[in-house]
């Protein structure tokens, strides 16, 4: 979870806690006005006189920055084709799989040929003289 | 379906396709007990309940289209509506997960009901 959806959830998360309570408020008020005003005729209990508009407009508000909040909380979606995969781990490495806090995921496999890479006969020893050239340099 | 010939040129990550839909499946079911907190509020009663729960669990899912499936498919040259990207097929995006949440929303959705009813 960023720091924004964490920020936006609650914020949504507050205001749906504000509608629940002046909700509460409002049936409470109703039942008490009923209970007062109907003492002698039978209970015409109708629980749902209709909430205010505010609170509903309130409620519907906070429903959606809870939603979009949960969403931006989500995390990175992987390529499902074998290709795609395998070419983002050559280009990227691992800095095209990390999670949300920034840290390389968990079940990150790498290159799923590197075991065969390493083989004697398969080394590839232009790019290592060129990889160890610029770690020299770069010292 | 692609045929087996298919999956053979173009093979299929299976920890992919895993982690996808463990995503969008959590995402539904968390958003669902939210949306039953604010059925609950709202009062709702039989079938406009289970009409706010599908509609609302479909604007989820278009949401998280456009947060997180469309930016990176777009850019590598899908259609507008096409999944084939992160999912394996469109049916299965966008309708899949259409009941995964109904139990948790129902249970919050009566919770809240019953709380806010007194």
């Amino acid at each position: 979870m960023t720091w924004i959806s964490k920020i936006t959830t609650a914020f949504g998360i507050l205001l749906l806690a504000d509608a629940c309570y002046s909700a509460y408020e409002h049936s409470v008020l109703q039942t008490h006005r009923a209970a007062s005003l109907s003492s002698l005729a039978a209970s015409h209990n109708a629980p749902s006189s209709s909430l205010p508009i505010d609170i509903t407009i309130e409620t519907i508000v906070a429903t959606f920055i809870v939603c979009l909040g949960i969403v931006l909380g989500t995390s990175n979606l992987r390529p499902i084709q074998w290709r795609v995969w395998a070419g983002k781990i050559e280009r990227e490495g691992e800095a095209g799989f990390l999670n949300n806090n920034g840290e390389v995921e968990k079940d990150y496999v790498g290159n799923p040929f590197r075991l065969l890479e390493s083989r004697p006969g398969f080394v590839d020893i232009r790019k290592q003289r060129k990889e160890f050239a610029e770690w020299v340099k770069n010292k | 379906m692609p045929t087996e010939r298919e999956l053979q040129i173009s093979p299929i990550v299976p920890e992919s396709v895993m982690h996808n839909t463990k995503t969008l499946s959590n995402l539904q079911t968390l958003t669902a007990s939210i949306f039953g907190a604010a059925a609950g509020i709202l009062g709702l009663e039989s079938y406009s309940g289970f009409l706010f729960y599908l509609i609302f669990t479909i604007i989820t899912t278009v949401l998280f289209y456009t947060i997180r499936v469309a930016p990176t498919s777009l850019k590598a040259g899908h259609g507008f509506f096409d999944t084939s990207r992160y999912f394996r097929t469109q049916y299965e995006f966008w309708t899949g997960g259409l009941f995964n949440g109904l139990a948790g929303y129902i249970l919050t959705w009566t919770l809240f009901y019953g709380l806010v009813r007194a």
